[in-house]
């Protein structure tokens, strides 16, 4: 009776609290979404399972010695595997688009402007009782805006640790919604006639400038933000792999074996977080409103910039462009066609998006070298 | 405790420092990138496309007659959609 009794006592039901139930559920949405809807499942996968298993009673996974617990302290709080992540992108991404268009990195640059944005929109959100972000908060919870998982899950793990697991929820869920957010501004900042403009055929590139490319991001960061070296530099590693044609080997591990590893531990160690007592809390809602603001304010901050610079060109830039150079690559550049393709059906805009498109990805890691620099 | 509106203008310094070194970083890449492609860029090669399109229509395995059938055959079909 006695061994009745302790096996009770150790058991699910008799140590559930209301909150892990609540969290299991949202693990469960998270594996909905996922599984049913396809919202980015290579992440909300393990991080909906590691949801449920972090809010486990009596499991241990995220007490010390557990494995979530190792998951994130070795991956996650050391910023490693982020930056992993970082380095398998490079190696999957082509700038031979933006090389063909440096022009394009403009666009790349202004749709930054939802991080800063969100940023001031985090602090003014202080006006609101049950609302307490710090600069470093906010910092972290701008960073979605840059529509960056990896750049959002580093630079969280750097200012505000406590937030991380609503704010990497918050940034892989929207964008997953990217091709939702995205169209309804887009179409609301260009004209019909401005969305037709049909883009001169890119020019083409030499091996020589995508081996240098890498090498010269990585110079002018050393040069002006060290603080994005960590992001860039193993961005720049993995692309200068791909280019440089030698270490296939190296680079074929990059973007497949060693990335696929990583995602299983970051999407683990990222659910561990989606504790109760840390995602249940104001702060997570807050979050996922500033998310989505953020990503509307890049979207459109792009596509003005990109109206800008079509009526300075004679009307030879698609100001749709724009939109895409807010990083979520390649979801972005596809939207772009799509909403394209609706003007004009025969107008592919695909390739001319790419170059924002991966300018985006540099621009929001920039960013994110600024505000580490500013408040690390 | 630091009064909000004076971590709101602390915000609006940032915005402004981090926009500005944004654009000043990108457009630095935007000179260095323009600098490489006047050494590196692939001339504009007339000789080689001329060359491609005689090897092309030396390997074609398809007769002048084929293709003159083929053309009408889409001319045709086109016709029909519209």
């Amino acid at each position: 009776m006695e061994g009745l009794i302790a096996f009770w006592a150790e058991s699910g039901i008799a140590n559930f609290e209301g909150g892990q139930l609540l969290m299991m559920a949202v693990g469960c949405i998270l594996l909905y979404l996922a599984i049913a809807k396809k919202f980015e499942p290579l992440l909300l996968l393990p991080i909906g399972f590691g949801a449920i298993l972090a809010n486990i009673p009596n499991g241990g996974f995220t007490d010390e010695g557990g494995l979530l617990y190792f998951a994130y302290y070795v991956g996650i709080e050391t910023g490693i595997f982020p930056l992993l992540i970082f380095m398998g992108v490079g190696a999957l991404t082509d700038f031979g688009a933006l090389i063909a268009n440096p022009k394009m990195l403009l666009l790349g640059a202004a749709a930054q402007f939802g991080i800063f944005a969100t940023l001031l929109g985090a602090i003014a959100l202080n006006w609101i009782p049950g609302f307490d972000f710090s600069m470093t908060d906010a910092a972290a919870i701008a960073i979605i805006g840059g529509a960056d998982g990896p750049t959002a899950i580093f630079l969280a793990s750097k200012l505000a640790p406590e937030l991380l697991g609503a704010i990497a929820v918050a940034a892989y869920s929207y964008m997953a919604l990217v091709p939702l957010i995205q169209p309804p501004i887009m179409r609301l900042l260009t004209t019909e006639s401005e969305r037709q403009i049909k883009m001169e055929q890119l020019r083409e590139v030499s091996k020589t400038e995508k081996i240098i490319f890498p090498l010269m991001v990585l110079g002018l960061t050393i040069l002006f933000l060290p603080a994005a070296t960590p992001l860039v530099g193993m961005f720049c590693l993995g692309n200068l792999m791909r280019e440089s044609g030698v270490v296939d080997r190296l680079s074929s591990t990059a973007q497949n074996e060693l990335i696929n590893i990583v995602t299983i531990f970051l999407g683990l160690a990222v659910g561990s977080k989606l504790s109760a007592e840390q995602f249940l809390q104001m702060e997570t809602l807050g979050i996922l409103v500033l998310g989505a603001v953020a990503f509307s304010i890049g979207t459109a901050s792009g596509v003005l910039m990109a109206k800008l610079m079509s009526k300075l060109s004679g009307g030879k830039i698609n100001p749709l462009l724009g939109a895409a150079g807010v990083s979520a690559v390649p979801m972005a550049a596809r939207v772009v066609n799509k909403v394209g393709l609706e003007s004009n059906n025969q107008n592919f805009l695909l390739m001319h998006a790419m170059g924002p498109n991966v300018a985006g990805v540099l621009g929001s890691a920039v960013a994110a070298g600024v505000l580490l620099a500013v408040l690390g | 405790m630091v009064s909000i509106s004076e971590q709101l203008f602390d915000a609006l310094g940032i915005m402004v420092l981090g926009m500005a070194l944004v654009f000043i970083f990108l457009s630095f890449l935007i000179l260095a990138m323009n600098l490489v492609a006047k050494k590196f860029a692939p001339k504009p090669q007339a000789v080689k496309s001329t060359q491609v399109a005689q090897q092309e229509v030396v390997n074609s395995s398809v007769s002048p007659l084929m293709t003159a059938v083929i053309t009408a055959a889409i001319h045709q079909h086109r016709k029909k959609v519209l």
